[in-house]
């Protein structure tokens, strides 16, 4: 439970500093497809942590 | 393009006929359930969210509004990774509760009817945008392609035709409670349809424009502002609003809460999803740019909102149709289950609540053609605003408007899962602020009256924008002043008990002591009849077996815990049926709890299970605490020894192995009713013994299949849980000691054997006595010629003859003594005390002792002579053991009127101090070895016990020794 609200805190930090990434991602320069590749690093990650979770409280 | 309306209708129909035809084999069961429960299909009926907008209008919106219009698929994205943590604990709760939408959920955890009624109204509202979006994007769709002028008829033909399939999808049946595996697996194909399309039309764009990837790198470099034109909106400010709009629209949208929680077919496919619909949503959201910069260098000739379509078309008729199918699958399906969602809202939150049928009526078939009329209705009502709006805005502008009204739910919901302090009157406080700013802002701007509008929002020091300029201040603002107003008031106001209840219930990390009521319904009929009232015979009949059915309960129940779960369920059941808000108020007025006087007492059960469910998700402390709980209950569950426990209204709620080891009765049976219910003779040997004002029955004889057992009860008060709480029951300890009774009577004749061995010298000796007297009797009588002498000496041998006898008998008894005979009647202590004085006296090895009987001859115990007297030989002897003086033993008496004190007293050398505790326990004895079984005291503690007194020793007395035995045993009080 601890950890559920402690994540909850991380996120909304996450948001609230997202203007720096949004800074970051905006001077363009690189590759357009750039933050596709994040997203697909954070699904793989998702489906990693999904894969080695116990499920049963489901 | 040259398609004529009536084939792109058709196509239309057929499309959905086609869907219709999955929806009907699935509803039919000739898909393999295995395939209809795949996890792959429940993400990809989530892809209902990619609605006509993720096809047509997000690549519109890239074109003005650049990368921002990845926050559409980001932000959902972002709420499905955090599946496990955000959305794994609403579909618990609307899974246990049959919770159908957000108003349900709202209804609910607030209690109260408003609560549903206002989310429902309002999101009828702020969704109506939305659905007229669908209608716009498929109508001009078709208008682009056919060249009609009209394309307010093409809508109208296209609602008319998304209505009766709407109620061919979801409203064949009355109930919303069942599945609708048929509609989960159409709407799973479409997006299948919808997603392939897209891409299809993508690779389309990127071949036939660019000639593949290479090329379209080549272009991006030579057109450097093509890409600029994508990151440049990114700093105008409303990424924070579309990413927290898209973020929540999971669960505040109604197709969405509809698709992911309500028709979940399988509660671990939601762990799929959280990975999977996200890949899903990248794919897509991958295509857009490719889409955009196709149909900028291929010039397609349509409005930006159309350029999937243009593009499509590069391909040739195939390509057009595929992105005409595009359009028509996510308009659709989006169409379909948000008003089969928002019709159940409105019959359960807005008709019911008004208008219930009549018992004759016949509930299923009004509850069915309510909800069909009312898809019509909404249908409806989405077309109406779109001939209102179609002329002045674009798809993206009635989309803002749609979510942006949805977040207005945020701050309800984030209190309804995290926030047990939140109350109903800040929800709806938070309500009314947020939809304010919303309709003055958005709403009524874009219906044309911006004057009026701006007047109010000037006076809250905000400004009035075109949906499409700056609506993320409107956007942000109703949320943040909807979310202080919420708080505030919840803060400051009071909340009732059954609201705090249900808070504890919904809260996350929360888990609610529930109080268990007596229910005025006694048994599974009398819910039935109860239930006859407000729902009809037939109804209240179905329900109640389906409720019954669900627990797995037997007809004949009777256990107060078993009905409370039934109701329980009842009224879960109904609210699937008619919304929680009505079944809440059926099962409140119908099945009533009774008034209990003293409170009640907690529901152990209840927490347990729910614990158990919770088990998963603890960490850290939590993790630790159950782990320690559960060993504990482990303990007592295994515990050698039967371990009943109750609740303070005679309740069983512990009932562990070896209780169902040693009655046969499962925990499964006992655990809620109370011991009148249990067979004999275990109601009587535990209702009794729960009555009795005693703690301890130290041996309770029982007739078990015929044979007779002994059981050792004890009981114990259980202290509140919480300090300064009233007490919490009791704790009852049963064990079955009949081998240990056996064990004891064997080793009591054992022992009484031993005596006899050791009289056996004495009694020749005792019996020697007379014989020689009687012979030499015999022998003078010859010598006698005198009447009177023969007379004498025959008396003499007569009276010597008694005397054997009485030695004989004495020992006779003694060895057959000891049975497991009952309390018998009174007992004379002096007596006893006297017999066992003699039979001493018959040992040989024995010393001459000197014994005072000073027991008064009046003093009567209730109990077992022969067993009695055991127990004076014991401590007798040992106290004549012990005694190495002339000084007598003594045994004196003291009575008052329930009970008698009898210490027998010795001038020995006392016990050893490190033998002290041990004393009445088999083999302790201070005896030199072969002098003492060490068994004689333990039986004596045995004896006194089974006569419910008790026996304590006192030594050293003074100085030199002595040691006392004082024994209570209870005073014989005549005949009764």
């Amino acid at each position: 439970m601890y950890a559920d609200r402690l994540l909850i805190i991380f996120i909304l930090g996450t948001y609230l500093l997202s203007p720096a990434i949004i800074e970051w991602w905006s001077e363009g320069g690189q590759a357009w497809y750039r933050p596709y590749l994040i997203w697909l690093g954070l699904i793989a990650l998702s489906y990693w942590i999904t894969k080695s979770r116990d499920l049963d409280g489901l | 393009m040259d398609y004529s309306f009536s084939q792109l209708f058709l196509i239309a129909a057929g499309y959905l006929f086609l869907l219709f035809l999955v929806a009907w084999v699935t509803d039919r069961g000739l898909l393999p359930a295995r395939l209809v429960r795949h996890p792959a299909v429940y993400v990809f009926s989530l892809m209902v969210y990619a609605s006509s907008w993720a096809i047509y209008g997000s690549v519109g919106y890239a074109h003005g509004f650049g990368f921002n219009f990845l926050a559409y698929f980001l932000g959902i994205s972002g709420v499905f990774l955090l599946a496990p943590i955000l959305l794994a604990p609403i579909l618990r709760l609307t899974s246990t509760y049959q919770l159908a939408s957000l108003a349900d959920l709202f209804a609910f955890r607030y209690r109260s009817r408003l609560a549903g009624a206002l989310t429902t109204l309002m999101m009828l509202v702020g969704m109506l945008p939305l659905l007229s979006l669908q209608i716009k994007a498929v109508a001009e769709s078709i208008q682009v392609l056919s060249g009609e002028p009209d394309a307010g008829g093409l809508a109208l033909w296209y609602c008319l035709l998304v209505t009766l399939f709407a109620i061919l999808f979801g409203a064949r049946h009355s109930t919303t409670r069942g599945k609708h595996e048929g509609l989960v697996v159409a709407i799973a194909a479409e997006s299948l349809i919808k997603v392939t399309a897209f891409v299809a039309i993508t690779l389309i764009g990127l071949f036939s424009v660019f000639g593949g990837p290479v090329g379209l790198n080549e272009w991006l470099n030579t057109n450097p502002e093509a890409l600029e034109r994508l990151y440049q909106p990114l700093q105008d400010g409303t990424w924070h609003s579309l990413i927290l709009a898209f973020f929540v629209s999971a669960v505040v949208m109604p197709h969405m809460f509809h698709m992911a929680f309500t028709e979940n077919l399988n509660p671990r496919a939601l762990m799929t999803a959280s990975w999977g619909m996200p890949l899903l949503l990248l794919i897509m959201a991958f295509c857009v740019p490719i889409i955009l910069w196709s149909a900028i260098a291929g010039e397609v000739d349509q409005a930006p909102d159309y350029f999937t379509l243009g593009v499509g078309a590069l391909g040739g008729e195939t390509g057009a149709m595929l992105a005409y199918l595009a359009g028509l699958t996510g308009a659709s399906g989006m169409l379909i289950v948000a008003t089969l969602a928002l019709s159940s809202m409105t019959l359960n939150h807005l008709v019911l609540p008004i208008r219930r049928p009549r018992q004759d009526e016949g509930l299923y078939r009004f509850l069915l053609w309510v909800r069909r009329l009312l898809i019509a209705a909404i249908l409806a009502m989405g077309y109406l605003l779109y001939t209102a709006t179609s002329e002045q805005h674009s798809l993206t502008e009635l989309g803002v408007l749609s979510f942006v009204a949805t977040l207005q739910f945020v701050p309800g919901l984030i209190g309804a899962l995290f926030w047990p302090g939140a109350n109903r009157k800040g929800f709806f406080a938070g309500l009314f602020v947020g939809f304010s700013i919303w309709s003055l802002g958005l709403l009524v701007p874009m219906l044309g009256q911006r004057e009026q509008a701006l007047f109010f929002l000037e006076l809250l020091g905000l400004q009035a924008h075109a949906p499409t300029t700056q609506w993320h201040y409107v956007a942000i603002g109703s949320m943040a002043l909807n979310g202080v107003a919420f708080s505030l008031v919840s803060l400051f106001t009071s909340t009732s008990q059954e609201e705090i209840n249900t808070a504890e219930t919904c809260a996350v990390d929360s888990l609610r002591r529930p109080f268990r009521w007596e229910l005025d319904a006694r048994s599974v009929p009398d819910f039935q009849q109860s239930l006859t009232a407000p729902l009809g015979p037939v109804t209240a009949e179905r329900e109640v077996q389906q409720a019954q059915r669900d627990l797995g309960l037997a007809s004949t129940e009777t256990r107060p815990y078993a009905l409370r779960r039934l109701r329980d369920q009842v009224e879960t059941n109904l609210s699937g049926l008619l919304g929680p808000s009505v079944a809440h108020q059926i099962v409140e007025d119908h099945l009533p709890y009774r008034p209990q006087e003293g409170g009640s007492s907690e529901d152990i059960q209840f927490i347990e299970s729910r614990l158990e469910q919770y088990r998963n998700r603890l960490s850290g402390l939590a993790a630790e605490l159950d782990t320690l709980r559960r060993f504990h209950r482990q303990t007592l569950l295994e515990l050698p020894m039967g371990v009943v426990s109750l609740g303070t209204d005679g309740e069983i709620i512990g009932w562990n192995l070896a209780m169902e080891r040693l009655t046969g009765i499962s925990s499964r049976r006992t655990i809620g009713s109370r011991f009148d219910t249990l067979p004999e003779p275990w109601s009587s040997v535990l209702g009794d013994f729960a009555a009795a004002d005693v703690d301890r029955i130290p041996q309770r004889e029982t007739r078990l299949e015929g044979q007779t057992h002994w059981f050792s009860l004890h009981k114990s008060r259980v202290q509140g849980l919480v300090p300064g709480e009233r007490s919490g029951g009791l704790v009852m300890l049963i064990e079955d000691v009949t081998d240990l009774r056996l064990l004891e009577a064997r080793l009591a004749h054992s022992e009484r054997l031993a005596s006899i061995g050791r009289l056996a010298a004495g009694v020749a000796h005792e019996i020697g006595n007379p014989v020689t007297a009687i012979a030499c009797l015999a022998q003078n009588m010859d010598r006698h010629s005198d009447r009177d002498e023969m007379e004498e000496s025959a008396g003499q041998i007569i009276e010597q003859t008694r005397r054997i006898n009485r030695i004989v008998e004495s020992l006779v008894t003694f060895s057959h003594s000891g049975g497991t005979s009952p309390i018998q009647g009174p007992v004379s202590i002096h007596d006893t005390v006297e017999e066992a004085i003699k039979l001493l006296r018959l040992d040989p090895d024995r010393k001459r002792q000197r014994f005072d009987n000073l027991t008064r001859p009046e003093h009567l115990a209730q109990g077992d002579p022969q067993r009695l007297l055991q127990v004076f030989i014991n401590l007798l002897g040992n106290a004549s053991d012990a005694c190495d003086n002339e000084a007598p033993v003594t045994v004196g008496s003291d009575a008052d009127e329930q009970s008698l004190e009898i210490r027998v007293e010795d001038r020995g050398h006392g016990i050893p101090p490190e033998l002290m505790h041990s004393l009445f326990e088999p083999f302790a004895t201070s005896k030199a070895p072969g002098r003492g079984t060490g068994l004689g005291l333990a039986l004596v503690y045995s004896i006194i016990e089974d006569h419910f007194g008790s026996i304590r020793v006192e030594s050293p007395l003074n100085d030199h020794g002595g040691t006392r035995f004082v024994i209570t045993l209870p005073r014989y009080r005549g005949s009764n």
